[in-house]
Protein backbone atom coordinates (compact mmCIF):
# COMPACT_ATOMS: atom_id res chain seq x y z
CA UNK A 1 0.00 0.00 0.00
CA UNK A 2 1.18 3.00 -0.95
CA UNK A 3 1.46 6.35 1.06
CA UNK A 4 -0.73 9.16 0.51
CA UNK A 5 2.05 11.62 0.40
CA UNK A 6 3.87 9.24 -2.24
CA UNK A 7 0.34 9.13 -4.40
CA UNK A 8 0.13 12.82 -4.17
CA UNK A 9 4.06 13.43 -5.62
CA UNK A 10 3.02 11.23 -8.48
CA UNK A 11 0.11 12.86 -8.73
CA UNK A 12 1.84 15.77 -10.38
CA UNK A 13 3.60 13.78 -12.94
CA UNK A 14 0.18 12.00 -15.07
CA UNK A 15 -0.47 13.54 -17.96
CA UNK A 16 3.01 15.00 -18.24
CA UNK A 17 3.56 14.30 -22.74
CA UNK A 18 6.04 11.76 -22.11
CA UNK A 19 7.49 12.79 -18.43
CA UNK A 20 8.79 9.16 -16.72
CA UNK A 21 6.95 9.00 -13.40
CA UNK A 22 8.80 9.13 -10.48
CA UNK A 23 11.04 5.90 -9.02
CA UNK A 24 8.58 5.54 -6.55
CA UNK A 25 5.63 4.47 -8.98
CA UNK A 26 7.96 1.16 -9.99
CA UNK A 27 8.03 -0.15 -7.04
CA UNK A 28 6.60 -3.25 -8.16
CA UNK A 29 6.01 -4.42 -11.50
CA UNK A 30 2.27 -4.22 -11.09
CA UNK A 31 2.38 -1.22 -9.78
CA UNK A 32 4.03 0.73 -12.18
CA UNK A 33 1.73 -0.75 -15.01
CA UNK A 34 -1.26 0.67 -13.03
CA UNK A 35 0.58 4.09 -12.48
CA UNK A 36 1.53 4.23 -16.60
CA UNK A 37 -2.12 3.26 -17.30
CA UNK A 38 -3.04 6.08 -14.76
CA UNK A 39 -0.69 8.01 -16.76
CA UNK A 40 -2.14 7.26 -20.06
CA UNK A 41 -5.42 7.94 -19.28
CA UNK A 42 -4.20 11.22 -18.21
CA UNK A 43 -2.87 11.81 -21.31
CA UNK A 44 -6.21 11.18 -23.41
CA UNK A 45 -7.64 13.59 -21.49
CA UNK A 46 -4.92 15.85 -22.24
CA UNK A 47 -4.25 15.58 -25.63
CA UNK A 48 -8.40 15.60 -26.65
CA UNK A 49 -9.03 18.39 -28.99
CA UNK A 50 -10.43 22.06 -27.51
CA UNK A 51 -13.98 22.22 -28.26
CA UNK A 52 -15.34 25.13 -30.14
CA UNK A 53 -17.97 27.57 -28.76
CA UNK A 54 -21.35 27.50 -30.32
CA UNK A 55 -21.87 30.34 -32.74
CA UNK A 56 -23.19 33.60 -31.10
CA UNK A 57 -22.50 33.01 -27.74
CA UNK A 58 -21.21 35.78 -27.01
CA UNK A 59 -24.07 37.99 -28.27
CA UNK A 60 -26.65 36.17 -26.29
CA UNK A 61 -24.86 36.40 -22.96
CA UNK A 62 -24.84 40.42 -24.27
CA UNK A 63 -28.17 40.43 -25.07
CA UNK A 64 -28.72 39.40 -21.33
CA UNK A 65 -26.25 41.35 -19.99
CA UNK A 66 -28.06 44.53 -21.80
CA UNK A 67 -31.33 43.72 -20.74
CA UNK A 68 -30.25 43.25 -16.88
CA UNK A 69 -32.34 46.18 -14.66
CA UNK A 70 -30.19 47.15 -11.17
CA UNK A 71 -32.85 47.10 -8.60
CA UNK A 72 -33.15 50.44 -6.86
CA UNK A 73 -31.70 48.70 -3.33
CA UNK A 74 -28.67 47.48 -5.93
CA UNK A 75 -28.56 50.93 -6.86
CA UNK A 76 -28.50 52.31 -2.88
CA UNK A 77 -26.12 49.66 -2.10
CA UNK A 78 -23.81 50.75 -4.88
CA UNK A 79 -23.70 54.22 -4.04
CA UNK A 80 -23.29 53.35 -0.57
CA UNK A 81 -20.66 50.54 -0.47
CA UNK A 82 -18.61 51.62 -3.16
CA UNK A 83 -14.93 52.21 -2.10
CA UNK A 84 -14.43 56.25 -1.82
CA UNK A 85 -10.93 58.06 -1.31
CA UNK A 86 -12.64 60.42 0.61
CA UNK A 87 -11.41 61.53 4.35
CA UNK A 88 -13.83 62.80 7.02
CA UNK A 89 -12.44 65.36 9.68
CA UNK A 90 -15.01 67.31 11.09
CA UNK A 91 -12.63 69.64 12.47
CA UNK A 92 -11.77 70.78 8.53
CA UNK A 93 -14.47 70.64 7.23
CA UNK A 94 -15.32 73.80 9.62
CA UNK A 95 -12.46 75.59 8.38
CA UNK A 96 -11.61 74.92 4.59
CA UNK A 97 -13.62 73.68 1.42
CA UNK A 98 -14.72 69.82 1.49
CA UNK A 99 -16.02 67.52 -1.27
CA UNK A 100 -19.56 66.75 -2.05
CA UNK A 101 -18.74 63.71 -0.75
CA UNK A 102 -17.73 64.31 2.62
CA UNK A 103 -20.37 66.95 3.18
CA UNK A 104 -23.19 64.22 2.07
CA UNK A 105 -21.27 61.82 4.71
CA UNK A 106 -21.91 64.05 7.57
CA UNK A 107 -26.07 64.59 6.18
CA UNK A 108 -26.04 60.74 6.09
CA UNK A 109 -24.85 60.43 9.59
CA UNK A 110 -26.85 63.13 10.94
CA UNK A 111 -30.00 61.05 9.38
CA UNK A 112 -28.40 57.48 11.25
CA UNK A 113 -28.55 59.44 14.60
CA UNK A 114 -31.82 60.18 14.08
CA UNK A 115 -32.86 57.16 13.06
CA UNK A 116 -31.54 55.70 16.41
CA UNK A 117 -33.04 58.36 18.67
CA UNK A 118 -36.26 57.33 16.69
CA UNK A 119 -36.12 53.92 17.51
CA UNK A 120 -35.28 55.22 21.34
CA UNK A 121 -37.96 57.78 21.50
CA UNK A 122 -40.82 54.95 20.12
CA UNK A 123 -39.73 52.69 23.30
CA UNK A 124 -39.41 55.00 25.33
CA UNK A 125 -43.29 56.75 24.50
CA UNK A 126 -44.35 53.23 24.35
CA UNK A 127 -43.21 53.10 28.08
CA UNK A 128 -44.64 56.06 29.10
CA UNK A 129 -47.97 55.88 27.55
CA UNK A 130 -48.92 53.40 30.37
CA UNK A 131 -48.17 55.81 32.88
CA UNK A 132 -48.46 59.44 31.65
CA UNK A 133 -50.61 60.89 28.77
CA UNK A 134 -48.18 62.86 26.83
CA UNK A 135 -49.66 66.00 25.06
CA UNK A 136 -50.05 65.38 20.94
CA UNK A 137 -47.49 67.46 19.78
CA UNK A 138 -44.87 64.96 22.55
CA UNK A 139 -46.07 61.97 21.45
CA UNK A 140 -45.11 63.04 18.14
CA UNK A 141 -41.30 63.28 18.51
CA UNK A 142 -40.24 59.82 17.01
CA UNK A 143 -42.10 60.30 14.19
CA UNK A 144 -40.44 63.58 13.73
CA UNK A 145 -36.90 62.10 14.69
CA UNK A 146 -38.16 59.44 11.97
CA UNK A 147 -38.85 61.88 9.23
CA UNK A 148 -36.07 63.84 10.32
CA UNK A 149 -33.46 61.07 9.38
CA UNK A 150 -35.40 60.39 6.32
CA UNK A 151 -34.80 64.19 4.91
CA UNK A 152 -31.24 64.12 5.84
CA UNK A 153 -29.99 60.66 4.54
CA UNK A 154 -32.09 62.13 0.99
CA UNK A 155 -30.21 64.90 0.56
CA UNK A 156 -26.94 63.34 2.02
CA UNK A 157 -27.46 60.83 -0.97
CA UNK A 158 -28.41 64.08 -3.37
CA UNK A 159 -25.04 65.67 -2.39
CA UNK A 160 -23.40 62.57 -3.92
CA UNK A 161 -23.93 64.44 -7.24
CA UNK A 162 -21.56 67.28 -5.90
CA UNK A 163 -23.30 69.62 -7.88
CA UNK A 164 -25.00 73.27 -7.72
CA UNK A 165 -28.59 72.38 -7.35
CA UNK A 166 -27.60 69.66 -4.34
CA UNK A 167 -25.92 72.34 -2.45
CA UNK A 168 -28.70 74.28 -2.74
CA UNK A 169 -31.30 72.18 -1.87
CA UNK A 170 -28.68 71.00 0.99
CA UNK A 171 -28.68 74.52 2.29
CA UNK A 172 -32.67 74.96 2.55
CA UNK A 173 -32.72 71.75 4.47
CA UNK A 174 -30.33 72.65 7.10
CA UNK A 175 -31.36 76.25 7.76
CA UNK A 176 -35.27 74.15 7.93
CA UNK A 177 -33.61 71.57 10.68
CA UNK A 178 -32.16 74.31 12.64
CA UNK A 179 -34.85 75.98 12.51
CA UNK A 180 -37.43 73.63 13.47
CA UNK A 181 -35.08 72.20 16.15
CA UNK A 182 -34.94 75.25 17.49
CA UNK A 183 -38.53 75.42 17.65
CA UNK A 184 -39.30 72.41 18.85
CA UNK A 185 -37.87 72.89 21.32
CA UNK A 186 -39.38 75.88 22.28
CA UNK A 187 -42.97 74.19 21.78
CA UNK A 188 -42.46 70.79 23.68
CA UNK A 189 -41.09 73.01 27.02
CA UNK A 190 -44.72 74.78 26.48
CA UNK A 191 -47.11 71.72 25.65
CA UNK A 192 -45.52 69.67 28.63
CA UNK A 193 -45.61 71.03 31.64
CA UNK A 194 -43.62 68.14 33.71
CA UNK A 195 -39.94 68.77 34.93
CA UNK A 196 -39.45 65.70 32.09
CA UNK A 197 -40.31 68.02 29.39
CA UNK A 198 -37.43 70.25 30.02
CA UNK A 199 -35.14 67.58 29.61
CA UNK A 200 -36.76 66.72 26.10
CA UNK A 201 -36.09 70.53 24.69
CA UNK A 202 -33.29 70.73 26.30
CA UNK A 203 -32.12 67.35 24.62
CA UNK A 204 -33.66 68.68 21.59
CA UNK A 205 -31.28 72.28 21.63
CA UNK A 206 -28.29 70.55 22.62
CA UNK A 207 -28.25 68.20 19.27
CA UNK A 208 -30.05 69.82 16.77
CA UNK A 209 -28.77 73.67 17.54
CA UNK A 210 -24.62 72.57 16.80
CA UNK A 211 -25.52 69.57 13.99
CA UNK A 212 -27.55 72.56 11.90
CA UNK A 213 -24.57 75.32 12.28
CA UNK A 214 -22.06 72.29 11.67
CA UNK A 215 -24.51 71.45 8.89
CA UNK A 216 -24.91 75.07 7.23
CA UNK A 217 -21.00 75.40 7.79
CA UNK A 218 -20.00 72.22 5.91
CA UNK A 219 -21.93 73.49 2.96
CA UNK A 220 -20.88 76.82 2.85
CA UNK A 221 -17.33 75.42 2.52
CA UNK A 222 -18.42 73.32 0.30
CA UNK A 223 -19.34 75.92 -1.74
CA UNK A 224 -16.09 77.15 -2.19
CA UNK A 225 -15.34 75.13 -4.51
CA UNK A 226 -17.59 76.86 -7.26
CA UNK A 227 -16.70 80.14 -5.97
CA UNK B 1 -6.78 32.77 -24.81
CA UNK B 2 -6.53 36.81 -25.64
CA UNK B 3 -4.51 39.30 -23.15
CA UNK B 4 -6.61 41.97 -21.76
CA UNK B 5 -6.89 44.37 -19.11
CA UNK B 6 -9.12 42.71 -16.45
CA UNK B 7 -8.88 45.16 -13.93
CA UNK B 8 -9.38 48.15 -16.54
CA UNK B 9 -12.11 46.34 -18.12
CA UNK B 10 -14.20 45.74 -14.67
CA UNK B 11 -13.45 49.00 -13.81
CA UNK B 12 -15.25 50.42 -16.75
CA UNK B 13 -18.13 47.65 -16.31
CA UNK B 14 -18.85 49.15 -12.88
CA UNK B 15 -18.92 52.67 -14.03
CA UNK B 16 -21.36 52.16 -15.90
CA UNK B 17 -19.85 50.89 -19.75
CA UNK B 18 -21.93 47.16 -20.19
CA UNK B 19 -20.78 46.96 -23.22
CA UNK B 20 -16.97 46.45 -21.95
CA UNK B 21 -17.61 43.06 -20.40
CA UNK B 22 -17.99 41.91 -24.25
CA UNK B 23 -14.71 41.90 -23.64
CA UNK B 24 -14.55 39.28 -20.68
CA UNK B 25 -17.15 37.10 -22.65
CA UNK B 26 -15.05 37.02 -25.77
CA UNK B 27 -11.92 36.46 -23.66
CA UNK B 28 -13.39 33.86 -20.84
CA UNK B 29 -16.50 31.70 -22.86
CA UNK B 30 -14.28 29.10 -24.23
CA UNK B 31 -12.83 27.72 -20.98
CA UNK B 32 -16.54 28.11 -19.38
CA UNK B 33 -18.16 26.62 -22.22
CA UNK B 34 -15.83 23.70 -22.31
CA UNK B 35 -15.96 23.27 -18.57
CA UNK B 36 -20.09 23.20 -18.14
CA UNK B 37 -19.56 20.87 -21.21
CA UNK B 38 -17.46 18.25 -19.73
CA UNK B 39 -19.41 18.66 -16.79
CA UNK B 40 -22.75 17.84 -18.01
CA UNK B 41 -21.56 16.12 -21.12
CA UNK B 42 -24.37 18.52 -22.62
CA UNK B 43 -24.31 21.36 -25.54
CA UNK B 44 -27.33 22.74 -24.90
CA UNK B 45 -26.76 22.62 -21.21
CA UNK B 46 -23.83 24.13 -21.43
CA UNK B 47 -24.69 26.66 -23.31
CA UNK B 48 -27.38 27.61 -20.92
CA UNK B 49 -24.38 27.38 -17.95
CA UNK B 50 -22.46 29.13 -20.12
CA UNK B 51 -24.77 32.47 -20.00
CA UNK B 52 -25.57 31.85 -16.46
CA UNK B 53 -22.31 32.20 -15.50
CA UNK B 54 -21.91 35.15 -17.35
CA UNK B 55 -24.93 36.88 -15.91
CA UNK B 56 -23.96 35.95 -12.34
CA UNK B 57 -20.62 37.30 -13.17
CA UNK B 58 -21.65 40.70 -14.63
CA UNK B 59 -24.39 40.80 -10.90
CA UNK B 60 -21.53 40.55 -8.89
CA UNK B 61 -18.82 42.43 -10.31
CA UNK B 62 -19.11 44.78 -7.82
CA UNK B 63 -17.93 42.40 -5.07
CA UNK B 64 -14.90 41.40 -7.61
CA UNK B 65 -11.80 42.93 -5.19
CA UNK B 66 -9.20 44.88 -7.02
CA UNK B 67 -5.66 42.61 -7.47
CA UNK B 68 -7.87 39.47 -7.11
CA UNK B 69 -7.06 36.90 -10.68
CA UNK B 70 -10.40 37.55 -12.57
CA UNK B 71 -10.33 33.88 -13.99
CA UNK B 72 -10.22 31.47 -10.58
CA UNK B 73 -13.04 34.06 -9.51
CA UNK B 74 -15.37 33.41 -12.83
CA UNK B 75 -14.38 29.93 -12.97
CA UNK B 76 -15.69 29.32 -9.02
CA UNK B 77 -18.94 31.40 -10.23
CA UNK B 78 -18.96 28.85 -12.88
CA UNK B 79 -18.62 26.04 -10.78
CA UNK B 80 -21.61 27.02 -8.28
CA UNK B 81 -24.01 27.58 -10.87
CA UNK B 82 -22.97 23.93 -12.58
CA UNK B 83 -23.42 22.07 -9.21
CA UNK B 84 -26.45 23.54 -8.99
CA UNK B 85 -27.80 22.82 -12.23
CA UNK B 86 -26.43 18.52 -11.76
CA UNK B 87 -28.19 18.85 -7.99
CA UNK B 88 -31.38 20.52 -9.76
CA UNK B 89 -31.73 18.20 -12.76
CA UNK B 90 -30.42 15.00 -10.99
CA UNK B 91 -28.96 14.10 -13.71
CA UNK B 92 -27.55 10.22 -13.61
CA UNK B 93 -24.26 10.28 -15.50
CA UNK B 94 -25.26 6.87 -17.16
CA UNK B 95 -28.16 8.02 -18.80
CA UNK B 96 -26.45 11.28 -20.13
CA UNK B 97 -23.56 9.57 -20.72
CA UNK B 98 -21.45 11.16 -23.96
CA UNK B 99 -24.67 12.47 -25.70
CA UNK B 100 -22.65 15.80 -25.82
CA UNK B 101 -19.63 14.75 -27.58
CA UNK B 102 -21.50 13.64 -30.74
CA UNK B 103 -23.39 17.05 -30.91
CA UNK B 104 -19.70 19.16 -29.83
CA UNK B 105 -18.05 19.99 -33.27
CA UNK B 106 -14.75 18.25 -33.36
CA UNK B 107 -11.80 20.14 -34.78
CA UNK B 108 -9.84 17.58 -36.56
CA UNK B 109 -9.29 17.76 -40.18
CA UNK B 110 -9.25 14.03 -41.49
CA UNK B 111 -12.57 12.30 -41.15
CA UNK B 112 -11.31 8.85 -40.28
CA UNK B 113 -9.31 10.82 -37.32
CA UNK B 114 -12.17 12.69 -36.65
CA UNK B 115 -14.39 9.37 -36.37
CA UNK B 116 -12.16 7.72 -34.23
CA UNK B 117 -11.31 10.20 -31.88
CA UNK B 118 -14.95 11.03 -31.43
CA UNK B 119 -15.40 7.66 -30.43
CA UNK B 120 -12.77 7.36 -28.06
CA UNK B 121 -13.68 11.20 -26.83
CA UNK B 122 -17.32 9.68 -26.41
CA UNK B 123 -16.16 6.80 -24.29
CA UNK B 124 -13.84 9.32 -22.00
CA UNK B 125 -16.79 11.80 -21.46
CA UNK B 126 -19.14 8.69 -20.23
CA UNK B 127 -16.63 7.34 -17.65
CA UNK B 128 -16.06 11.22 -16.77
CA UNK B 129 -19.55 11.65 -16.11
CA UNK B 130 -20.09 8.48 -13.95
CA UNK B 131 -17.56 10.00 -11.38
CA UNK B 132 -18.69 11.33 -8.64
CA UNK B 133 -19.23 15.66 -9.12
CA UNK B 134 -16.28 16.99 -6.68
CA UNK B 135 -14.11 14.19 -8.34
CA UNK B 136 -15.23 14.81 -12.22
CA UNK B 137 -14.13 18.65 -11.61
CA UNK B 138 -10.99 18.31 -10.28
CA UNK B 139 -9.98 15.29 -12.90
CA UNK B 140 -11.35 17.96 -15.64
CA UNK B 141 -9.92 21.42 -14.63
CA UNK B 142 -6.28 19.20 -14.41
CA UNK B 143 -6.51 17.21 -17.61
CA UNK B 144 -8.96 19.12 -19.97
CA UNK B 145 -8.47 22.88 -18.74
CA UNK B 146 -4.55 22.25 -17.84
CA UNK B 147 -4.95 24.11 -14.65
CA UNK B 148 -1.80 23.38 -12.04
CA UNK B 149 -3.15 22.46 -8.72
CA UNK B 150 -2.72 25.05 -6.76
CA UNK B 151 -5.07 27.36 -9.33
CA UNK B 152 -7.39 24.12 -8.91
CA UNK B 153 -7.19 24.45 -4.95
CA UNK B 154 -8.64 28.52 -5.50
CA UNK B 155 -11.20 27.81 -7.56
CA UNK B 156 -12.68 24.31 -5.74
CA UNK B 157 -11.50 25.06 -2.53
CA UNK B 158 -9.85 22.34 -1.93
CA UNK B 159 -6.58 21.58 0.29
CA UNK B 160 -3.58 20.98 -1.96
CA UNK B 161 -3.50 17.25 -0.66
CA UNK B 162 -7.16 16.88 -1.40
CA UNK B 163 -7.04 18.69 -4.77
CA UNK B 164 -4.46 15.60 -5.48
CA UNK B 165 -6.29 12.72 -4.35
CA UNK B 166 -9.37 13.49 -5.69
CA UNK B 167 -7.53 13.68 -9.18
CA UNK B 168 -5.98 10.46 -8.70
CA UNK B 169 -9.41 8.39 -7.21
CA UNK B 170 -10.76 9.92 -10.25
CA UNK B 171 -7.84 8.34 -12.93
CA UNK B 172 -8.41 5.18 -11.06
CA UNK B 173 -12.30 5.14 -11.07
CA UNK B 174 -12.20 5.66 -14.84
CA UNK B 175 -9.32 3.17 -15.24
CA UNK B 176 -11.34 0.42 -13.34
CA UNK B 177 -13.93 1.36 -15.61
CA UNK B 178 -12.14 1.36 -18.98
CA UNK B 179 -10.80 -2.38 -17.76
CA UNK B 180 -14.43 -3.74 -17.10
CA UNK B 181 -15.38 -2.28 -20.86
CA UNK B 182 -12.19 -4.07 -22.35
CA UNK B 183 -11.45 -0.52 -23.21
CA UNK B 184 -7.59 -0.06 -22.84
CA UNK B 185 -5.83 3.74 -23.54
CA UNK B 186 -3.62 3.76 -26.43
CA UNK B 187 0.07 3.55 -26.28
Amino acid sequence: MMKETDIERIVEHLGGRGEDLPETAGDSRSEATRWKELDRIAGMMRDEPVIGTPAGLEELVMARVRAQRTSWWRAVAKVLLQPRTVSFDPLRALRSPISGQECSFYFIMVGVFYAVLSIVLMIGFGELGTTIAAPGWVRWQPQIALITAGCMVAIGLYLLKDGKTALRMARIGALVYLGFAFLNGIIVSLKWDIPVSAYVSLLSAIIGLPTGLFLIRTIQNCGKRYA
Amino acid sequence: MKQIDEGEIIGRVLGGDREAFAALVDAYKGPVFRLAFRMTGSTQDAEDLTQETFIRGFQSLGRFRAGERFFPWLYTISLNVIRNHLRKAKAQAEDSGGKGVLEAADPRSDPTEAAIGREQGRRMQGYLLRLPVPVREAVILRFYEGMSFEDITSVTGDTLSSAKMKVYRGLEKMRTMMEADGFSAPE
